[in-house]
């Protein structure tokens, strides 16, 4: 099976991709009820999109192609209306977050569907263990050359929508001391971490043909890389950021992202190269353990800065693009996240010193409705 | 025969083989008296066993329905209360005749507690909430509680019973058994939409059959069998019960709630919890009041207070087990299938009405209330567990109310026959209908 063309899409476009966690009103723990939520929701008003994950205990909802950070929070707001509604009725409730703070593996059933069955008899408990919550973030592209352009020269920024994001300090009942454990699981798949360097769609093209030679993969859904090319829908896709608590903030890290690929796209500020990647791991884990007070090496002067002053010059670089955008109020959202803390902070002050694991669940499951 | 002669025929038994070792000569003799003995020994065993203290007799029979309900569950893979409930039926007077319902009386206080534990916990897990949420699933509660009495009320009246005793089958025939359904629950840690509508629909039926029990008497009274003159003792009587029962079992729910914040301790909440339902218990059955429906205000009222605070353990813990196995044996030995040759059609009126009446109401409001067909199959079939008429009635024992107005004896046989099959094999319904049909137990499809 060789790769797909790459069809083009209305540069900057967004679509946003939530993984939701299903949870029990009365013990707060997963419920396995994606097909009755599913079924519920079948007929919903709206051009969004909703659709099982490989666990009963997730769904995910991804919006229609936008363009603008007012519309996009607004038909997230409708989706999560909706959603809330109909999870209601079953006597369930929706959370975000990026893992769930007490489930337990092994407890997960697998959804019914061939794809998923595939994944499970392939990955083994891995696939159990990968009931994890994430936001991935679609950017439209012209052609696959630029794709491809995009995907290296966003790396750097890959620790920034990490920490920002960050909303799983809790796994299997414990505080694990990272602000985003749910990576921890990504990075066990053996085809996760970061794209190979190649800069044309035929390039990748040839690597693409000797992999599937090699049996390993059987289409691009096979690479869980932070950041992947879709042919099909004509974008790259960025799939480390947790899911939020909130839409608002969902809506803002998407923005975020469209105004750095709008000021990279235009402003050319540097060329990605194979060497960006040597310290790509390094930042990674800095963002995932320390959150925004992570510090990252500057591929290209080796320096080191803190995450939360790296997102601050940054954010001074894009807000003219985000003016163009109309993303400002997404840029702000996304300022004030780093004083304000981001949402492992939040989780963590919800638990206190004691507190039991359902009730920061059951915080999370109320800041998702507010 | 009682204990210390079974201690004889051991002791005879045990010299016999001696002597037959020392004496070849009388070899013979002794081997034929041995071999005769062991002809004999189930009978004598049995009468020994008949004989014994009912109080060290239902022990050693619930040791025997812990081993039963191992060995069905290992062998069969059916829930371990089936073989405990069988253990139970096989020494009724009906069977082996080891034991009778009389013999139950000194352990009538723990059998409340354990029916009351059970109707606690079953409490603890709902959210009421959920029936103002989803207005559907509030109309497939009601239909599928109403639709159950009306059809066994007009099936049996059809087949020429009584009118009133066609009614008391009918009220009856709504609930289902909810100790039945926690057991099956417990045991097989079902999660998801049906396992919840049917701890849900399990409460409000085994309510709505009380209230319909209640209101039965009522009516009873004004019948003529009983007098016009008790009509207005049993209305007050009614309606004490029940705005006494809601009254104390909230005040024990806000009181528990209260009790339990400062606790961190898993056992001493379960202490708490099981202190608590046998103080409710005793104050329910003493004041005259409906102790299902106390205690079922009781979990629901703690579980609104503390949330996810509210910790209850699975039967309420080891001693809630021990108990809830005393309970299914005891279940078990109340059983009765006489006069099913004679009775037959009624018992059949019975179960086929309420079964097709369950599953009619809930597929009626399948789609309304968000539930899938096949899910509407597998909650109607769980919902098949019959509950004990005297739970239902208030009763202080699981015995048969004296205080019931006089009824139909056939008609009343009947039903018992219908709850005797619909108990003993109300496990396997729930367990089918959860794990098979809805496949909501923790197995991949």
């Amino acid at each position: 099976m060789s790769l797909q063309p790459f069809a083009p899409s209305e540069p900057l476009t967004l679509g946003v991709e939530l993984e939701l966690q299903l949870v029990d009103t009365r013990d707060y723990n997963l419920a396995p009820q994606a097909g009755d939520l599913l079924r519920e929701t079948a007929r919903h008003e709206g051009r969004w999109d909703i659709k099982p994950e490989i666990t009963r205990s997730m769904i995910e909802i991804g919006t229609s192609i936008q363009r603008e950070h007012a519309v996009l929070l607004a038909e997230l707001r409708d989706m999560r209306n909706q959603l809330v509604r109909a999870a209601r009725r079953l006597n369930i409730q929706v959370a975000g977050g990026g893992t769930h703070a007490f489930q337990h593996w092994h407890e997960q059933t697998i959804y019914p569907g061939e794809r998923f069955a595939y994944l499970s008899e392939l990955y083994g408990y891995l696939a159990k263990q990968f009931t994890v919550f994430g936001q991935h973030v679609h950017v439209g592209c012209p052609n696959g050359d630029d794709a491809l352009w995009l995907l290296h020269a966003l790396s750097r920024y890959v620790p920034h929508f990490i920490a920002l994001s960050a909303s799983s300090p809790f796994v299997q009942g414990h505080d694990t001391g990272f602000d985003s454990a749910r990576l921890n699981s990504v990075f066990a798949f053996p085809l996760s971490g970061r794209a190979p360097f190649t800069t044309s769609w035929d390039e990748f093209g040839g690597y693409f043909d000797k992999m599937t030679a090699t049996g390993v993969v059987q289409s691009m859904k096979d690479f869980y890389w932070d950041i992947r090319p879709k042919p099909e829908y004509g974008t790259i896709e960025l799939r480390v950021c947790d899911t939020p608590l909130t839409v608002d903030h969902a809506a803002a890290l998407a923005c975020y992202l469209q105004s750095i690929c709008r000021y990279l796209r235009e402003e050319r500020p540097f060329e990605p190269a194979e060497d960006d990647y040597l310290v790509y791991t390094f930042n990674r884990f800095q963002a995932c353990r320390f959150g925004l007070d992570g510090e990252i090496v500057d591929p290209k002067t080796k320096h080191r800065h803190k995450i939360r002053e790296d997102i601050l010059r940054t954010l001074a670089r894009v807000d003219e693009h985000a003016l163009d955008l109309k993303a400002l109020d997404g840029s702000q959202r996304i300022r004030d996240t780093l004083f304000e803390g981001n949402d492992a902070s939040w989780l963590r002050r919800q638990r206190g010193r004691d507190a039991p694991l359902p009730a920061v669940v059951e915080a999370a499951a109320k800041r998702w409705v507010a | 025969m009682n204990f210390t002669d079974a201690a004889h025929y051991a002791a005879s038994a045990a010299a016999s083989a001696a002597a037959s070792a020392a004496d070849p000569a009388s070899a013979a003799a002794a081997s034929f008296s041995l071999s005769a003995l062991l002809k004999a020994a189930p009978a004598i065993a049995l009468e020994g066993l008949r004989g014994l203290d009912p109080v060290l007799g239902l022990a050693l029979l619930v040791i025997a329905a812990v081993v039963a309900g191992e060995l069905v569950h290992r062998w069969t893979r059916l829930p371990r209360s089936v073989g405990q409930m069988l253990a139970g039926a096989l020494a009724s007077p009906g069977a082996l005749g080891l034991m009778s319902g009389p013999d139950l009386t000194p352990w009538s206080p723990l059998l409340d507690l354990a029916v009351g534990m059970l109707v606690f916990e079953l409490g603890s897990r709902i959210r009421p909430r959920w029936l103002v949420d989803n207005p559907g699933l509030a109309l497939q509660c009601a239909a599928e509680a109403l639709l159950s009495g009306a059809a066994v009320t007009l099936v049996l009246y059809w087949l020429d019973a009584p009118p009133t005793s066609a009614a008391l089958a009918g009220g009856v025939a709504i609930a289902t058994s909810p100790m039945i359904t926690m057991a099956t629950v417990n045991e097989a840690q079902p999660r998801g939409q049906v396992t919840e509508r049917l701890l849900l629909m399990s409460a409000v039926n085994s309510v709505l059959a009380v209230l319909a029990l209640k209101a039965w008497r009522v009516l009873a009274a004004g019948g003529d069998f009983v007098g016009h003159g008790e009509w207005v003792s049993a209305a007050v009587n009614a309606t004490y019960a029940l705005c006494g029962s809601v009254l104390l079992g909230a005040a024990v729910g806000l009181l528990l709630a209260w009790l339990s914040r400062p606790l961190r301790n898993a056992q001493a909440v379960a202490v708490m919890q099981i202190a608590m339902v046998v103080l409710t218990s005793l104050l329910a059955t003493g004041w005259g009041l409906a102790p299902l429906l106390t205690l079922l205000i009781a979990g629901l009222v703690v579980r609104d207070r503390l949330g996810h605070g509210l910790f209850v353990e699975p039967q309420l813990g080891t001693a809630g087990a021990a108990l809830t196995v005393l309970l299914f044996l005891s279940l078990g030995l109340l059983f009765t299938l006489e006069g099913l040759g004679r009775l037959w059609p009624w018992v059949l009126g019975f179960l086929l009405a309420r079964a097709v009446a369950k599953l009619v109401a809930v597929a009626a409001f399948a789609r309304p209330s968000g539930l899938g067909w096949r899910q509407s199959l597998g909650l109607a079939i769980a919902l098949q567990p019959a509950a004990p008429l005297a739970v239902l009635a208030g009763a202080s024992t699981l015995g048969w109310p004296a205080d019931v107005p006089a009824v139909h004896a056939g008609v009343v046989q009947a039903v018992l026959i219908g709850i005797t099959l619909m108990q003993v094999t109300g496990p396997w319904w729930a367990q089918f209908g959860l794990q098979f049909v809805a496949r909501e137990t923790n197995r991949e499809t």
